[in-house]
C-alpha cells in the first residue's frame, strides 16, 4: 500500500461505510435476534453497542493515522506493506477494548451490563467480521470500482 | 564502365545472422551522401552513424567510397578507408551495416523498370525495384533505412514534399495520393505505452474502429521482449516489476501474484501460496513478487485478443506528426515493403486525438566502448547488455581456458548477466568476473530523500524496483506532481540513480564469488582499452584511473559487457526531434544521465505545445522522462499515463469516453474476468 494521509484517512471512512456499517448492522441484528424473537428491533436498544465498538474503532484509527503517516517517512520506499496493516488494525482493536474497559463508554449504560466477559467476546467476533472483509478489499476489491484509489494514495475520486 | 542502375542491398548486422533490409537504386552518377540525418541520400539512422558519414560517389567510370571523418569510420571489408575505389568485391562496412554491391549480370536480370514517375524523383528512388524476395525490416530494430533522391532539395522528400508548414491543410492532404484516412483515436509508437492506452479506452467505451496505433511491431510487447531476451531473461524468469503493475489489466487486480497462485492451486501445488505471502509481507517481511516475463506476455496476448488489437494496428514507421488547419493532426508513415501498394510506401493518417508513446530510441554505449567498437570492429569483444551477446556464454561455456568477462554498471541487468555467468561457471570453472563500478558506496552511503536512506549492499544500492515504490502512487508521485521542473530535478536528483533488486540469490552469487576469488569488484573509469596479443589469443586490456582511496588496476579481459543501459534521449529519434523542433517543445530538465529530460507534459499527459483549437495530443513513456512522474517507463507508470490522459479525454467530451464511475468499472472488470469484449 502507497498511502498518503489523506488517503488513509478517507480509505478508512469507505471502508467503515462500506463495510463497517452494513456488517455491523447485520451483526446487531443477528445478535438481537435470539435475545427478543417475537420482535427484530426490540432489542434495538443493546445493538447500538456494536456501532459503538465501530465508531469508537473509526476514531482510533483516524487519530493513529498520522502517526502511522509520520513513520512511513522513515521507509525509503514510502509505502506501508499490507503485513503492516494488518498487524496495526489488531493493534487498534486491542486499544479500543483497553478504552471501553477503562470506561469511555461507561456513560451509555450501567457498567454491569457492559463489562461482561460475553459482551468482549462479541466485541472480538464482530471486530472480526468487520475486519476481514475489510482488509480483503484493501487487498484489491476497492480499485474494481475506483480505478485510481491505488495512483490516488487511498484517496477517492477523480485524479 | 557503370551501368545503371546501380542496386545495392544494405544488410545490417542485428541478433542473428546478417539480414538484408532494403535494396535500392541509384539510377544515375552523382555524389551520393550516406549519414544519420535525413538530408543524406542514404539514411542509416541509427546513433552509431554519424550525422554526415560518408560520400557514396558514382561517376559513369566507376564508384568511390570517402569517410567525411566520421566517428566510427568506414571499411572496405576489413580495411579502414577515408577515400577509396570500390570494385563491389568487398561490401563496404559502416558501424552494424553492410552495403553490397549486386552484380552487374544480376542486375541485369533484375533491373525491372521503376514504374514511376520519372519526375518524381524521390518516388522512383524510395520504391526501387521490387526484385528478389522481399525482406521484411528487422523485428523491433529502430533503424530506418531510407534512399533520398542524390541532390534532391529537403522540401521535396516525404514527408516534407506536404508537410511544409506547421500547420498543414487537410484538404491538401485528402486529396494527396498519400491520404489513407481519418480515425478519432490515433497512437504512434504501438509498443506497450500505445496498447495500455488502446486499452484503456476501450474499456471506457471507445469502438475499435475509431482507435488506430502506428508501429514496427503487431506484438505490443516486441520490442520489450527482445532487451529482456538479450538481458537474459527467458520466459521462465522473472522481471523487475510488481504483482500489481498489469499491463493487461487497468485495475491491477486480480495480480499477477494471485494469478501464479491460483494456477498452482489447480494443479494441488500448495507453494503457491507463498507469492500471496510475498505481496502480503513485501519489502519488509519477505522479498517482493515479481512476475515471470513469459506469464506477462502472455497475458498481454489474450487482452489484445480481447480488444481487438489486431485490428487497431497499422503496420508502419513514423516519419512526420504535423498539426491540421481543421483541428487535427496528421501523421506521415512508411509502411513495409511488402505492404507497398505499387512501390508506393508513404501514407498519411489524420487523427483528433493525438498519442505519443515511442519508447527507447537507441541502446547506449560508453564512449571509450564505442572507440574501442570503431577501433576493433572484427573484435566481436564489446557489448551492450541490451543487444544480442550470447557469444559472451557460448565462448565462456565452451571454452576450457580461463575467461575473464567485465561486467560494467551496478544496475539490475549487472546483476542479471552475473547470474548468467555464474550459471555458465557450471561448464567452465575458469570464469572470472569482474565488476566495474564507477565508485565504492559505503553502507552509510546510500542515496537520501527526506527523512529515508536507501540501502546498499556490496557497493550497491537496493531497491525492489527501479523507483522507490511510492513512484507509482501515494506520497512522492504526489510530491512530484505537485512540484515546479525545478524542485522536480532535485527530486528526481535524490531518489534516482542506478540500483539492483535485494535479491538473495543474487548476495549468495556474489558472497560465493568473493569467497572463492572469481567476482571481483572494480571501481573507476577506464583509462584505455588496448587489444593486446596473448598466448591464449587477442585480449582486452583496460587501465582503471587512480581514484581517491583507489589505487590504479590493469585488467585483461575476454568480454566487456556494458550493463549501463539504453538512451532515453528523444533527439535520437529524428521523428520526435522533428515534433520538438517544429512546435517548439518545452522540454522538462535532465535526469538519470541524460543530456536533456523528455518532453513537457501536464499531469494529465497532454503536451500542451500541441494543443490544436479542440484537437489534443498526449505523450507517454520514456519520452516524457523528467515530467510529472518518475517511473514513466514502467507498466505501471505506464497505465498511470493512460489513465491520466483517457480520463482527460472523457472530462473533455471526446467521443464514447465515459467518465468510469464505480459500476461502470466493476460491470467492465466482469467483462475482463470473462474474457468478453468491452
Amino acid at each position: 500500500m502507497l498511502p498518503t494521509l489523506k488517503g488513509r484517512w478517507l480509505t478508512r471512512i469507505l471502508l467503515f461505510l462500506w463495510i463497517g456499517v452494513p456488517i455491523t448492522f447485520i451483526f446487531s441484528l443477528l445478535v438481537a435476534g435470539p435475545r427478543s424473537p417475537s420482535l427484530p428491533f426490540a432489542g434495538w436498544h443493546y445493538d447500538i453497542l456494536p456501532f459503538q465498538i465501530l465508531s469508537l474503532l473509526l476514531l482510533v484509527g483516524l487519530i493513529l493515522d498520522p502517526v502511522y503517516i509520520y513513520f512511513q517517512q522513515f521507509r525509503w520506499e514510502r509505502d506501508w506493506p499490507f503485513a503492516f496493516q494488518f498487524f496495526f488494525s489488531i493493534v487498534e482493536f486491542v486499544i479500543v477494548l483497553a478504552l471501553v474497559w477503562w470506561g469511555v463508554l461507561d456513560f451509555t449504560r450501567p457498567a454491569s451490563q457492559l463489562h461482561t466477559s460475553e459482551n468482549y467476546l462479541l466485541f472480538t467476533i464482530h471486530f472480526a467480521c468487520v475486519f476481514i472483509p475489510s482488509f480483503t478489499a484493501l487487498l484489491g476489491f476497492v480499485q474494481i470500482f475506483m480505478i485510481r484509489w491505488r495512483f490516488k494514495g487511498g484517496e477517492w475520486g477523480r485524479m | 564502365m557503370t551501368r545503371f542502375p546501380i542496386l545495392l542491398d544494405i544488410y545490417q548486422r542485428g541478433d542473428g545472422p546478417l539480414k538484408r533490409v532494403e535494396r535500392i537504386s541509384l539510377p544515375e552518377a552523382g555524389d551520393y551522401a550516406i549519414g544519420r540525418s535525413s538530408e543524406n541520400q542514404i539514411v542509416l539512422d541509427t546513433p552509431e552513424i554519424s550525422k554526415r558519414h560518408a560520400w557514396l560517389l558514382v561517376r559513369d567510370d566507376g564508384i568511390a567510397v570517402s569517410d567525411r571523418g566520421s566517428t566510427n569510420r568506414t571499411y572496405i571489408g576489413d580495411t579502414e578507408v577515408d577515400t577509396s575505389p570500390w570494385d563491389g568485391a568487398l561490401p563496404i562496412r559502416i558501424a552494424q551495416f553492410e552495403i553490397h554491391l549486386v552484380p552487374q549480370t544480376a542486375a541485369g536480370a533484375a533491373a525491372t523498370k521503376v514504374n514511376v514517375p520519372q519526375d518524381n524523383a524521390t518516388r522512383a528512388l524510395a520504391s526501387g525495384p521490387a526484385t528478389g524476395a522481399p525482406s521484411p525490416a528487422p523485428r523491433g530494430q529502430s533503424i530506418e533505412v531510407a534512399l533520398n533522391a542524390p541532390n534532391a532539395p529537403d522540401e521535396m522528400r516525404f514527408p516534407r514534399n506536404v508537410f511544409k508548414n506547421e500547420i498543414v491543410s487537410a484538404e491538401e492532404l485528402k486529396s494527396s495520393e498519400y491520404f489513407v484516412g481519418e480515425i478519432t483515436y490515433l497512437s504512434v509508437g504501438a509498443g506497450l505505452g500505445s496498447f495500455v492506452w488502446a486499452d484503456h479506452l476501450r474499456i471506457f467505451g471507445v469502438a475499435k474502429s475509431d482507435i488506430r496505433a502506428i508501429g514496427d511491431d503487431i506484438i505490443p510487447y516486441a520490442n520489450y521482449q527482445r532487451l529482456c531476451r538479450n538481458s537474459q531473461i527467458p520466459p521462465h524468469e522473472r522481471l523487475r516489476s510488481n504483482s500489481i503493475s498489469t499491463p493487461d489489466n487497468i485495475w491491477g487486480f486480480p495480480g499477477y501474484a494471485s494469478r501464479e497462485t491460483w494456477k498452482e492451486l489447480k494443479e494441488f501445488r500448495f507453494t503457491g501460496l507463498k507469492h500471496i505471502f510475498q505481496v502480503f509481507g513485501e519489502a519488509s517481511l519477505t522479498q517482493s513478487f515479481t512476475p515471470r516475463s513469459g506469464e506477462v506476455f502472455k497475458s498481454i496476448d489474450s487482452e489484445a485478443q480481447r480488444i481487438g488489437w489486431r485490428e487497431m494496428f497499422v503496420s508502419g514507421r513514423v516519419l512526420g506528426i504535423r498539426k491540421t488547419n481543421d483541428e487535427r493532426y496528421a501523421v506521415a508513415y512508411r509502411v513495409p515493403e511488402d505492404q507497398a501498394r505499387g512501390g508506393v510506401r508513404e501514407r498519411i493518417m489524420i487523427g483528433k486525438f493525438l498519442h505519443v508513446a515511442t519508447g527507447y530510441p537507441a541502446t547506449r554505449f560508453t564512449d571509450d566502448l564505442q572507440a574501442f567498437k570503431a577501433r576493433f570492429p572484427e573484435e566481436a569483444r564489446v557489448f551492450n547488455a541490451y543487444e544480442n551477446h550470447e557469444v559472451v556464454y557460448r565462448t565462456a561455456e565452451q571454452n576450457k581456458m580461463p575467461v575473464t568477462v567485465v561486467v560494467r554498471g551496478r544496475g539490475i541487468v549487472a546483476s542479471r548477466i552475473i547470474q548468467r555467468l555464474y550459471e555458465a561457471r557450471k561448464k567452465n570453472s575458469g570464469i572470472t568476473i569482474v565488476h566495474q563500478m564507477r565508485n565504492p558506496i559505503g553502507a552509510q552511503e546510500g542515496y537520501r530523500y527526506k527523512r529515508a536512506q536507501r540501502y546498499v549492499y556490496n557497493h550497491i544500492e537496493n531497491q525492489a524496483f527501479n523507483w522507490p515504490k511510492a513512484c507509482w502512487g501515494g506520497q512522492i508521485l504526489r510530491e512530484v506532481e505537485r512540484a515546479t521542473p525545478e524542485e522536480r530535478a532535485k527530486i528526481y536528483e535524490a531518489i534516482g540513480g542506478t540500483t539492483t533488486a535485494d535479491r538473495r540469490d543474487w548476495r549468495n552469487i556474489i558472497q560465493l564469488g568473493i569467497g572463492d576469488g572469481w567476482y571481483k569488484p572494480v571501481f573507476g573509469h577506464f583509462e584505455t582499452l588496448e587489444l593486446v596479443k596473448t598466448d591464449q589469443g587477442p585480449k582486452i586490456q583496460m587501465k582503471l584511473k587512480a581514484q581517491g582511496s583507489q589505487p590504479a588496476a590493469e585488467v585483461v579481459a575476454d568480454f566487456v559487457v556494458d550493463c549501463t543501459g539504453l538512451i532515453g534521449d528523444i533527439s535520437h529519434s529524428p521523428c520526435l526531434r522533428d515534433l520538438v523542433e517544429t512546435y517548439r517543445l518545452p522540454r522538462n530538465p535532465a535526469v538519470s544521465g541524460a543530456k536533456v529530460g523528455g518532453i513537457t507534459v501536464t499531469p494529465d499527459y497532454e503536451i500542451t505545445a500541441l494543443r490544436n483549437g479542440t484537437g489534443r495530443a498526449y505523450a507517454a513513456g520514456q519520452i516524457t522522462l523528467g515530467g510529472p512522474q518518475p517511473a514513466v517507463d514502467s507498466f505501471l507508470g505506464l497505465q498511470y499515463a493512460a489513465l491520466r490522459s483517457v480520463d482527460h479525454l472523457g472530462i473533455l467530451g471526446a467521443p464514447n469516453v465515459s467518465l468510469f464511475g464505480p459500476l461502470r468499472s466493476f460491470s467492465q472488470w466482469i467483462k475482463w474476468c470473462t474474457n468478453a469484449t468491452p
